[in-house]
């Protein structure tokens, strides 16, 4: 065992000392921060960014109600008003020279659109927008929705009725989203919760793929080096595979250790630090991760780490030179990829047949079970079985990769087809 | 198929042993049985007079002919860490690399990345990887290829060293002028079976006396002739004459001297040279 723990310090240390290391592992932090930061830090440059907008209202009536309205809207970040709205006087003759001086302030970027309301708008339900993008949606049912609202209120009060009682009547009922899982129902929205186990889910997708074929290089390089002849010479086969894998595999974890600690500090800190830079900031995602899903997160990194680094190691070892890595890699590639495309096919029914079957098995397990785990509670015997599964799948990928490392590592020139592999798992 | 078969020999403690034969004879195969990286699929292997095992290893150095260094690690690293590989202490290993490196003219490169290092100081890197851990069996494929003569001269005196220290060496080489003048005994390997197998004194009598070594200059046609010369390796300016029954090599010395200008005429044992080109029935084929 202790010549194993020098290849691991080695393996480790060589890797964990490079450049690209520190740049790997810090790319992660800075870019959750850029996610946090950046909303927040545009919405404060959008503070200057006040719409304005021009109304030529040929009913009298409806500028007051559009004017209180608008004011209503307010920005995210300081809480001011979005939209300021400007009435312009006109009749049937000066029409045509205000829309004129309109369209020239809406150029010179001085206004953001302007409207036409003529008489007949409560039986047409038509009024004229004016804007240079008449495509922005947002803009578009925003002023939709004012308008609307405007009209509907002179309409109940000429139908005798109290505008703020109907409105009252009218409210729009939203619903409020709750996780359930084993420690009871926990308020939080739907959205987030999916897209950090997507998130999750697509960090072990890269971890997997990243360190698997770190691992299948580190291999070819030892062979094509011919170092491996002489750690031959020193250890015995098995014990040069299991410090490749551990030793790359501690690498890994040290990175993802970071990478957990700082997921962590940004949903404890994470909604503190952002007011800091804007106060008006309420509903930012901050993603809250439950402990109990990290911990799953890192035992799922190592499961699947160990399950296809065997796998990359057994197929580093047939391969002769770096170039070949793009055609050995699929043998593992191609669980690891199909893994991640069944979350779209189990997303909607996590709890389904096709979900516990897949993400039962082994292959399909880091990043499927893991999935399940962290958008709701999965059965507990589900999660033991899971794990109980993937170890007996580990142990026999190892014992299975190792016959075929063995005999990989001293084989130069031509690739081996898959019935010669299939022999040397057969009489090594 | 075989690599290796019916193969069979004795190395003494504290000598040198040759192991010769030509490309694809089995030489690799047979120092890979040794060293456990291959298994024999008949037969035995003892060292120091025991059966095989893991921990056996550890008394053994191995450099084979295929170098291999990790190209990023720096020199110092590379050497302690092979060290540590056959269970040295890590700061036992840094001071033996450390003391190697000066005495094979490394001291100033300690610091530098293996890459940065010319094939030659390579390889002499690699000898210090294989020595640091004091081995009782030395085992060297190909040590002397590709270095200059002054390598080649530094690792011999280490060899020697070695030996005087009471380590046995196991190396094999192409290079019979090497072997002739660094070897105890040798065992001469062709498709995977010894055609040849002793003390080199005794492997020379075998092959008897009577070989004519000659320098010379002009052209010596006069050896085509059967009559008198039965086998001869023409390198244009020296030439190593077997002559034909019955004839003494003062006949030849005559014939000689009417056609060619003698510069040296020397009546001696074979060299391994042509032992081995005889056996291994390889005719003009030179070094």
């Amino acid at each position: 065992m202790s010549k194993s723990w020098i290849l691991v310090k080695r393996e480790c240390l060589t890797r964990v000392k490079t450049k690209g290391f520190l740049v790997g592992t810090l790319i992660f932090p800075v870019f959750v921060l850029l996610i946090l930061f950046l909303p927040a830090v545009f919405m404060r440059m959008g503070t200057e960014g006040v719409r304005r907008i021009a109304v030529i209202d040929f009913t009298g009536r409806l500028t007051m109600p559009l004017k209180s309205a608008a004011a209503e809207i307010r920005q995210d970040a300081t809480g001011k008003s979005l939209y300021t709205v400007t009435a312009e006087e006109a009749d049937s003759k000066t029409l045509a020279s205000v829309k004129q001086t309109l369209n020239r302030r809406i150029l010179d970027g001085r206004l953001e659109a302007f409207m036409v309301l003529s008489p007949d708008i409560f039986d047409s339900n038509r009024y004229e927008l004016y804007a240079k993008n008449i495509s922005n949606f947002q803009l578009n049912r925003t002023l939709n929705d004012l308008v609307t609202g405007a009209v509907s209120k002179i309409r109940l009060s000429e139908s005798g009725l109290n505008p703020e009682f109907v409105s009252r009547l009218n409210r729009r009922v939203w619903a409020k989203t709750f996780k359930v899982g084993d420690a009871g129902a926990k308020e939080e929205s739907g959205e987030i919760a999916f897209m950090i186990s997507y998130i999750m889910a697509f960090m072990i997708y890269m971890v997997l793929i990243f360190y698997g074929s770190y691992v299948m290089r580190g291999v070819i390089e030892d062979k094509s080096s011919r170092v491996i002849e002489v750690l031959l010479s020193s250890a015995r086969p098995h014990q040069i595979m299991t410090g490749k894998i551990l030793g790359i595999g501690t690498a890994g974890l040290i990175q993802m250790g970071i990478w957990a600690l700082c997921l962590l500090f940004v949903s404890a800190y994470g909604l503190t630090l952002v007011k800091l830079f804007a106060p008006g900031a309420q509903n930012l995602p901050i993603p809250s991760v439950s402990p109990w899903t990290l911990l799953a997160f890192v035992a799922f990194f190592l499961i699947g780490f160990f399950l296809y680094s065997s796998i990359y190691a057994a197929m580093g070892s047939i391969g002769n030179a770096e170039s070949e890595m793009q055609n050995l890699q699929w043998w593992a590639l191609a669980p690891i990829m199909m893994s991640f495309f069944l979350i779209f096919a189990i997303g909607k029914n996590p709890e389904g047949p096709l979900a516990v079957v897949t993400s039962l098995i082994p292959f399909f397990s880091p990043i499927l079970m893991l999935y399940r785990i962290s958008v709701q509670a999965v059965p507990f015997y589900q999660v033991i079985l899971c794990f109980a599964l993937c170890l007996v799948c580990i142990v026999g990928m190892v014992w299975l990769s190792g016959r075929i490392f063995r005999i990989g590592i001293l084989m130069y020139g031509k690739r081996p087809t898959l019935p010669e592999v299939l022999k040397w798992i057969k009489y090594s | 198929m075989h690599a290796v078969k019916d193969l069979s020999f004795t190395v003494e403690k504290g000598k040198v042993f040759g192991l010769l034969g030509p490309n694809g004879a089995g030489k690799t195969t047979t120092i890979r049985m040794v060293m456990q990286i291959l298994l024999p699929d008949s037969g035995s292997i003892e060292i120091f007079g025991k059966p095989l095992t893991p921990s056996l290893t550890d008394r053994i150095g191995y450099m084979p002919e295929e170098r291999g260094l990790y190209k990023k690690m720096k020199v110092l690293e590379v050497a302690a860490f092979f060290g540590e590989m056959k269970s040295m202490r890590r700061g036992q290993a840094v001071q033996e690399a450390k003391r190697w490196l000066q005495k094979l003219d490394l001291a100033e490169w300690t610091e530098k990345k293996v890459e940065e290092l010319s094939k030659g100081m390579q390889q002499k890197v690699q000898f210090i990887c294989t020595v640091l851990h004091k081995p009782e069996l030395l085992i060297l494929d190909e040590p002397f290829s590709g270095l200059d003569p002054v390598n080649v001269n530094a690792l011999k005196d280490a060899m020697l060293e070695m030996k005087n220290e009471g380590t046995t060496i196991i190396f094999s080489t192409h290079q019979m002028e090497q072997v002739e003048r660094l070897c105890d005994a040798i065992c001469l390997i062709h498709k995977g079976e010894a055609v040849l197998n002793g003390p080199l004194s005794e492997v020379k009598a075998k092959f008897g006396r009577g070989r004519v070594h000659m320098r010379y200059e002009g052209d010596a046609a006069f050896l085509r002739n059967p009559a008198f010369v039965s086998g001869f390796d023409d390198y244009g300016k020296y030439v190593e004459i077997r002559p034909a029954d019955g004839i003494p090599p003062q006949s030849i010395l005559k014939q000689a001297i009417g056609e060619v200008t003698v510069t040296h005429f020397e009546i001696a044992e074979p060299s391994l040279n042509e032992i081995f080109i005889h056996l291994v029935g390889n005719k003009g084929g030179g070094q």
